[in-house]
């Protein structure tokens, strides 16, 4: 008998735009989130919350590869470095989604998705690559959009859900709002049972299995 | 020698998972198996997360329904089936009864939410109300001659034959991945549900063994393997100590299944001894072995094209998957 894996993968922009006080709180966040996602596992014992991190610039790369129980997970610091090639993360994404690595008996996987900008690469490709995989189409995804200059429209289709949007973070706080409930409400939906299935010609609409919190303004913070 | 088989015996139990504030599975196992006493045995899981709150009463109705309509089909078969009735009897079977199934389901939600309606209202829309009370269900008939079940969603129907072979009629070709599932609470549910229609033309042979099962246990094993190595040790347990003899052992076995799977985890089954097996010598003398299942068995390469052939006239809306 085993407990089932809920795999979690953090997609982290990691371009030259985000240089300064976005990767800062960006860091500050996620290092912030981590309890929270160890209360949400404690909660949860019979699902095994493993986590895993790549960041995409010029090129995208693993900067956790292996699945970290998120017990032991600890965070290290991210730095900007170049242009957005979203594209390549989501087929390093893609690759991970395909049985085998991941097994047939899981509980959804969370893919996070975290930018501020818009791809410099072919990035409907690497959307195409997750969709091509069966967990990829059954993955709990949840998006942040940093500042203003975040093209919201390719998150928006990276979510491929209408009823679903973007969560945006246009200051620190809201930034650290957006990580912490990315940590934990997706962790949740990813393990909790949903009602859907195909009758007929499509598909039933399923529940929305979760919603993102509105985030009030905050006049206190610097605004991106 | 024949030596000729005892009437069915059946046993429900079932474990609320762990931090769930109630179980929200039900289960009904009765009868013996005679043209007169239908066996009959179905498992309901209330889908249990947030948005379904009323899922536990969904799965009472659910359960409740198909014993209803479950006994009401036995008798349609009687002791005397002319062939053109069986055959109609099949197709009310494979697409009516479903459909029935599921109105009466839904009928009786909207009854029960109209008599104690929620914060929305006793006229909020049908649809979101139904979703309230999501539930599984899977059911089973047994009667001389005729075995058939039906499935909606996820959860397990397990049937070991007289030679040991396991096998799970119901068990979609892919399943989901996943906590997704069919549900009662779907529109047009009945278009999803699977039935299995086994004639069992010698008295003397068929199913020793069926189990139907929510899926918190077949998901607390890492493989399908693992959980066929369950029910294989569950059947060599009944036939060394009887179902009397394994009664109080098999909430702890659930238990423990359920603190891997996180789920209530249900089990109701009903098994069919040859006269003079059960609680005598064999089982006296069976090891007291704390589960049924030992280590769990390497998981097999996919199956390739060869299947056994299935018994004459049992059909499938499905492609029956063998696990063994």
């Amino acid at each position: 008998m085993a407990n089932r894996p809920v795999h979690f993968i953090w997609l982290l922009d990691t371009s030259y735009s985000m240089l300064g006080e976005k990767i800062g709180q960006l860091n500050y966040a996620i290092r912030e989130a981590i309890p929270e996602m160890q209360s949400v596992a404690r909660d949860n014992p019979a699902a095994q919350l493993l986590l895993r991190t790549i960041t995409f610039s010029t090129t995208a790369r693993w900067h956790h590869k292996d699945p970290v129980e998120v017990d032991s997970f600890t965070w290290q610091d991210v730095a900007p470095d170049g242009t957005t090639n979203l594209g390549e993360a989501l087929h390093l994404v893609a690759g991970e989604l395909r049985t085998p690595p991941m097994p047939e008996r899981a509980l959804k996987p969370v893919i996070a998705l975290v930018s501020d900008g818009a791809p410099t690469d072919d990035w409907r490709a690497g959307l195409r690559a997750i969709e091509a995989t069966p967990w990829g189409r059954k993955a709990v995804r949840v998006a942040i959009a940093i500042g203003a200059d975040a093209d919201r429209g390719v998150l928006q289709e990276f979510l491929a859900n209408p009823e679903l949007r973007p969560l945006d973070a246009n200051s620190p706080k809201q930034l650290a709002a957006a990580i912490r409930w990315a940590s934990t409400a997706a962790v949740k939906a990813a393990s909790q049972p949903v009602a859907g299935g195909h009758v007929g010609d499509g598909p039933t609409k399923p529940a929305a299995p979760y919603a993102p919190p509105v985030l009030a303004d905050d006049d206190e913070d610097d605004v991106w | 020698m024949v030596i000729p088989l005892a009437d069915w015996e059946t046993l429900c139990a079932s474990v609320q998972g762990f931090g769930k504030k109630r179980n929200q599975d039900w289960s009904v196992a009765e009868g013996t198996g005679s043209a007169a006493d239908p066996l009959v045995l179905t498992v309901a899981d209330g889908h249990g997360s947030p948005s379904y709150p009323r899922s536990d009463v969904g799965a009472r109705f659910a359960a409740d329904r198909f014993v209803v309509r479950g006994r009401e089909f036995a008798a349609c078969l009687g002791a005397d089936r002319p062939g053109g009735r069986l055959r109609r009897l099949h197709d009310y079977a494979r697409y009516e009864l479903p459909e029935r199934l599921v109105r009466d389901w839904q009928n009786e939600v909207w009854g029960h939410w109209r008599r104690q309606p929620g914060p929305e209202g006793a006229d909020a829309p049908r649809e979101d109300v139904l979703r309230l009370y999501g539930s599984t269900l899977v059911g089973a008939v047994l009667v001389p001659g005729l075995f058939v079940a039906w499935q909606l969603g996820d959860g397990e129907l397990t049937v070991v034959d007289e030679d040991g072979r396991v096998r799970l009629p119901l068990a979609p070709e892919r399943a989901e991945l996943g906590d997704e599932t069919a549900s009662l609470c779907l529109p047009e549910a009945w278009r999803l549900v699977r039935v299995h229609w086994e004639p069992l033309p010698d008295p003397e042979r068929g199913p020793r063994l069926l189990a139907l099962s929510t899926d918190g246990l077949s998901k607390s094993f890492a493989s399908d393997a693992g959980f066929t190595a369950f029910t294989e040790g569950l059947y060599e347990r009944l036939a060394g100590r009887g179902l009397p003899g394994i009664a109080e052992d098999v909430p702890r076995w659930l238990a423990e299944a359920s603190r891997h799977s996180g789920d209530d985890t249900t089990l109701a089954l009903a098994h069919r001894a040859e006269r003079g097996d059960g609680p005598g010598p064999a089982w006296a003398s069976a090891p007291e072995a704390a589960r049924p299942w030992g280590p769990e068995p390497e998981p097999e390469p996919e199956p390739g094209a060869e299947s056994p052939a299935e018994p004459d006239g049992t059909t499938n809306d499905d492609e029956e998957t063998e696990r063994r």
